[in-house]
């Protein structure tokens, strides 16, 4: 099953009309659940969460009112738009049904065909308004100046910097990106990702993002230009902010030296780093040691130090980029995006290359997460 | 409910009955498994053994409610977590988080 195809649970005790339903529902696209009961239903929707579902009213024990009731009290479910399908066009049922936050009824008589287009037509309008609200709170994100990824990569003449983002489904998610320079000497990179999905993550990306540029600024002035001093005084911030306490963020905190080439790494609960070393040709992954921001108080920062030689390239990435989908089911695999990876390395025109392949239109669609990658090359 | 819960010997097993541990369910995980704390089931492990998929959003629900169950000098474990999760979590250092076991142990304290 692709992630496009919509989901339906269809809960009928008359089994000739869940196979009409069905079949005829499958033929258009969907995926269809069947349940011959409610009980049936409320097991299957343990595990699956699908984008409509399409009830009988009248069932022996367990009726669909009583059903819809259940769906109402969990905060998990409720949210799914419901339709009442009934063989009774009671007024009064039918108004029952429309107080119990219904979307819309449908006569068992009705031909399969236009009960098609009717949930077709469903899913689009919820799926409009749902585009309307989130292009309203991009309008407004965009006029407070809010980023959480900058619009522009930074210039240094001893580094090609750039990087790319996408996000899901148009969502801004919990990924976020910034470049610091210093006095032209130095240059921090930060990537991070605020533990979620989605608007919640995304809100809390801002309050990171100023901890660890106050951090950065804050340790430099001081003279201290430790990437794993850096994080751990990030850490204990988060870890005594009342807000931030139950989020978590991942962070990747490069110190690119300008004139040396020599970079400084700490992570937290990061992806490794991907090094092509241009001398031998070879790939090599680079890990940190440290945890998650906001874990606990000893963190275990460690710091490396790497040199870079002309044509070195340095690869940084957020979890959104080894995920993958495969014939409907979703798996998290790094080695698969280190090979493909590897084959993109080492040339001209290896962050056009990446970018064409994992970001192209056709690979957005696939993407379960929101992805961010940093490409550094010394120049 | 999302979990079975069983009583072992000295801990309580916490089983996920999703194949898919993500953000649609995440809040409900955290709901239920702090529910079990203020219970007095303080030692948890949680059994992935049906889960074919984690997100970072459930990840964040899993470390939350670890601080909240250690909080209340409890503990929580991982068991049963397929190749890919178990990949993944080395990764980003969450075996370092918790205890991580093939399969159920005899004892977790």
């Amino acid at each position: 099953m692709s992630s496009s195809q919509k989901k339906i649970l269809l809960v009928d005790d008359d089994r000739l009309t869940l196979q009409l339903f069905c079949r005829a529902l499958s033929d258009q696209g969907f995926h269809c659940f069947p349940a011959s009961s409610a009980q049936e239903a409320l097991i299957i929707l343990k595990s699956e969460l699908p984008d409509i579902i399409l009830s009988d009213y009248h069932m022996p024990i367990f009726d669909g009112f009583m059903f819809r009731r259940r769906i109402l009290n969990d905060k998990r479910l409720k949210n799914i738009p419901f339709v009442f399908l009934t063989s009774f066009t009671n007024t009064e049922l039918m108004q029952r049904g429309l107080e119990m936050e219904a979307v819309d009824y449908i006569d068992k008589e009705t031909p399969v065909n236009v009960v098609v287009s009717k949930l077709n037509n469903i899913l689009h309008t919820i799926r409009k308004q749902h585009e309307k609200s989130i292009y309203e709170i991009r309008v407004a994100a965009e006029a407070l100046n809010l980023r959480s990824v900058p619009a522009q990569p930074p210039q240094v003449s001893e580094y090609y910097i750039n990087f790319l983002y996408q996000s899901f489904e148009n969502y801004p998610g919990g990924d976020f990106i910034d470049f610091i320079e210093i006095e032209d000497k130095y240059t921090f990179v930060i990537l991070g990702d605020v533990m979620g999905k989605k608007w919640g993550a995304w809100f809390f990306s801002f309050n990171f993002l100023s901890y660890i540029r106050s951090a950065v600024r804050l340790c430099v002035f001081d003279g201290d230009f430790s990437t794993a001093s850096i994080l751990q005084k990030i850490n204990k911030v988060i870890l005594m902010d009342p807000v931030l306490g139950d989020v978590l963020s991942t962070l990747s905190l490069l110190m690119l030296e300008h004139t040396t080439g020599k970079v400084h790494y700490s992570g937290a609960g990061d992806l490794p780093i991907i090094w092509y070393k241009a001398k031998d040709q070879s790939c090599e992954q680079l890990s940190s040691d440290g945890l998650l921001l906001g874990v606990r108080q000893d963190g275990g920062y460690d710091e490396r130090i790497i040199k870079l030689e002309s044509g070195d390239q340095l690869i940084m990435v957020s979890d959104g980029m080894i995920d993958f989908e495969e014939e409907g089911s979703k798996k998290t695999d790094y080695e698969l995006f280190f090979e493909k990876m590897r084959n993109k390395l080492g040339q001209h025109t290896s962050f056009t290359q990446i970018k064409n392949e994992t970001f192209s239109t056709e690979k957005s669609k696939e993407l379960i997460d929101d992805c961010s990658l940093i490409f550094i090359e010394k120049n | 409910m999302m979990i079975e819960t069983h009583q072992r010997s000295n801990y309580t097993e916490a089983k996920l009955l999703i194949k898919e541990a993500n953000l649609d369910v995440a809040e409900q995980f955290k709901s239920e498994i702090q529910h079990l704390v203020d219970r007095g089931h303080t030692h948890i492990i949680v059994n992935f053994e049906n889960v074919a998929y984690v997100d970072s959003s459930f990840l964040g629900a899993l470390v939350s409610v670890l601080k909240y169950c250690m909080s209340k000098k409890g503990d929580i474990a991982v068991a049963g977590l397929n190749k890919d999760i178990s990949n993944l979590f080395n990764l980003i250092r969450m075996n370092k988080v918790f205890k991580v076991f093939n399969s159920l142990p005899d004892a977790f304290a």
